[in-house]
Formats: C-alpha cells, sequence, structure tokens
C-alpha cells in the first residue's frame, strides 16, 4: 500500500493511458469500419485495426506534439520566465545557473546521483539528460508518424484511384503539416495559458499551484 | 523507443504477400480477358466494379469485361499501402485493387494518368467502381 501510495501519480496515469489507448482502438476501429461500409467496402477486425498505420498514425501524431510540449517547456524554462507563475523559475536566475545551485561537480552532495558527481563528459550529459531523452522520443514519435502516415495517406490515394507519394513527399503535404499543427497549436496554447492563469488562480494543495494566499508577484513558488 | 520501432515494422508487415496476390489478381484477370474467358476475368473484379460495368454496359459481366478496349501488357510494378494497391502495367495502364473478405479484387481498370503530377489527379479509368 505504501508503495502504491508513494508512486500514484505516475501508476494513476499510466493505467488511465492505457484505458485511452484501448478505448481508442476500439473507438477508431468503428470509425474506420463506418467508413469502409460508407464506400461499400469490408470491415476490419480490431487485430487488424491496432497493426494498421491508421491507428497507428492518429497515436503517434499525438505523441509527437505531447513530447515537443514538454521539451519545449523543459529548454525555454531555463531561459524564458514568467512572473509570478509557478511554472517559471525565479527571475533572477536566468540561465544554466552556476555548479553550486544545481549541486554538480565538487558541489554534489553525498546523495547526488553518481553522475552529478564524476564531472567531464558524463555530467555534462547527464546535466541534460531529461532534455535529451524527451527529444528523441518526440523525434521518433514524429518519424514514426511520418511514416505511418504516408501508408494511410497513399491508401487513400489508391482508394481515389491516384498515384502513391514518396516519404520526402509526403512532408511537403497538408495531410502530414495538418496532423503536426493541430496537436502543436492546443499544446502551445495549454501550456501557455497554464503559466498564465497559474499566476492568479490556485488549487490548494497542487504543487502545480501557488500555495493560496501567495501574492500574484511572487515567482517559481510552488504549494 | 522499442514500441516505435515495432510500429513502423509492423507497417511493412506482410506487404509482400500482398503485392504478389495483387499481381497474381491482375495477371489472372489480364489472360482471362486475352483468352476471351469472361467468367473468369469477372471473378477479379470487385463486386460493387461488376456492378457497374453491367450497368454501364447493360449486359452481364461475362459478356462486357471481354470488350472494353484494354491495352493489356504484363504487370511491371505492384504497390500495397493498407488495404488498397495499385498495379502499373507495362502498356502504361494502371490498375487499382481493394483488399476485403474476399481477398485482393480489382476496384479499377484501364486507368490512365490525366496530365499533371499524377498524385494530385485522378486516373482516367476504363471502369471503376
Amino acid at each position: 500500500m505504501r508503495a502504491l501510495r508513494n508512486h500514484g501519480l505516475a501508476l494513476f496515469f499510466g493505467l488511465i493511458f492505457l484505458a485511452s489507448l484501448v478505448g481508442q482502438a476500439f473507438t477508431g476501429q468503428d470509425d474506420f469500419n463506418h467508413l469502409q461500409v460508407a464506400h461499400h467496402e469490408d470491415p476490419i477486425s480490431i487485430g487488424r485495426y491496432v497493426t494498421s498505420s491508421d491507428y497507428w498514425v492518429d497515436v503517434l501524431e499525438n505523441w509527437q506534439s505531447e513530447y515537443l510540449q514538454f521539451t519545449l517547456f523543459i529548454i525555454t524554462t531555463v531561459w524564458l520566465v514568467q512572473k509570478g507563475s509557478p511554472e517559471s523559475k525565479e527571475l533572477n536566475k536566468i540561465g544554466r545557473e552556476s555548479d553550486e545551485e544545481q549541486k554538480v561537480g565538487r558541489h554534489a552532495t553525498e546523495r547526488s546521483p553518481k553522475w552529478a558527481r564524476v564531472g567531464g563528459l558524463r555530467t555534462r550529459i547527464y546535466s541534460n539528460s531529461l532534455l535529451i531523452v524527451m527529444a528523441a522520443i518526440w523525434i521518433a514519435s514524429w518519424l514514426g508518424q511520418s511514416v505511418t502516415g504516408r501508408i494511410a495517406y497513399n491508401a487513400e490515394q489508391f482508394d481515389h484511384h491516384e498515384a502513391a507519394v514518396g516519404w520526402t513527399r509526403y512532408l511537403t503535404t497538408s495531410d502530414f503539416w495538418n496532423r503536426t499543427l493541430q496537436n502543436w497549436q492546443s499544446e502551445f496554447l495549454a501550456v501557455g495559458s497554464m503559466a498564465v492563469l497559474a499566476i492568479y488562480l490556485r488549487q490548494r494543495g497542487s504543487p502545480e499551484s501557488k500555495p493560496v494566499g501567495s501574492p500574484h508577484d511572487s515567482t517559481g513558488v510552488e504549494g | 523507443m522499442a514500441v516505435l520501432g515495432l510500429v513502423v515494422a509492423t507497417a511493412g508487415c506482410g506487404r509482400t504477400d500482398d503485392e504478389n496476390t495483387a499481381r497474381t489478381v491482375t495477371d489472372d484477370f489480364l489472360a482471362a480477358v486475352d483468352s476471351g474467358d469472361g467468367e473468369q476475368a469477372c471473378t477479379q473484379l470487385s463486386p460493387d466494379t461488376r456492378a457497374e460495368l453491367e450497368k454501364q454496359e447493360q449486359r452481364p459481366c461475362r459478356e462486357a469485361v471481354t470488350d472494353l478496349g484494354l491495352e493489356g501488357g504484363s504487370v511491371a510494378r505492384v504497390q500495397v499501402y493498407a488495404l488498397s494497391a495499385m498495379v502499373e502495367l507495362s502498356s502504361g495502364e494502371a490498375a487499382f485493387l481493394d483488399q476485403g473478405e474476399q481477398g485482393w479484387r480489382l476496384s479499377a481498370i484501364g486507368c490512365e494518368p490525366v496530365g499533371g503530377k499524377p498524385a494530385d489527379r485522378p486516373y482516367d479509368c476504363e471502369l471503376e467502381s
């Protein structure tokens, strides 16, 4: 029970992620088969649908935008601040900060991760490891979106008795950019509005909010 | 990352089998038309395509299909994406196929590009559903 409590956040989001992915599979199959019947074509099984490009392009276009959002948020909050927002660090801490503040090298403590203590290349890599991994997942998801998106696009081209396009040509199509930008805009809106709304609004007990009684102009304070 | 690798790998899964089947269906259709076997040729058409031909020509598929004036030729290239395929012939014509419960069947035959980039405009087909 203690382990469940200590890892509640990861477990909760992991579970609702899986439930949503399964829900998307069944509703996506239903939607796909509705179109198949409308085009006088045969419906497909759930097994066939979850291994299809139609399913995965819809999954990956959302993954890439979420990981881009966090990648950008991680890197921009090093140099950009927002007065009064708990999403921002303090206004006088712009930049990568000193080794002392970041507890690396000789400023590391006994309980610091090993790669933060050893110095050199390993500490440089570890100092950017969150950004590196999040950006890698973003790029891989976006690449996956382009590969599966092209397959789904070309299947539709053939349905309309048009020729297929190659991968580089697909990257210039409105289909690819419409899928990409419709996800990006919503992520950027959500992050921007969260940073601003959290200046004036509060959620008691949440670390995403300032303490309820904190003044609007206090920055970098979490509840 | 492993999931993403699997996704990309799965995207191409079974494509060779599908390409071979689409090629065979087209070959069988062209051979049947060549030998005047309309009955056999019609079994390679999708139900909608057969119905469209009978509606256009006002006679049974087996009689109409051999009079379509197709250029024929051999299969030069097969491309499969999901449940759809395109077969290009040595004559320059193309055919399109769909995969359904009966397997791969022809949905359009005697198709030619109509100018411009072929990915931007539908082919002009002798017969399509």
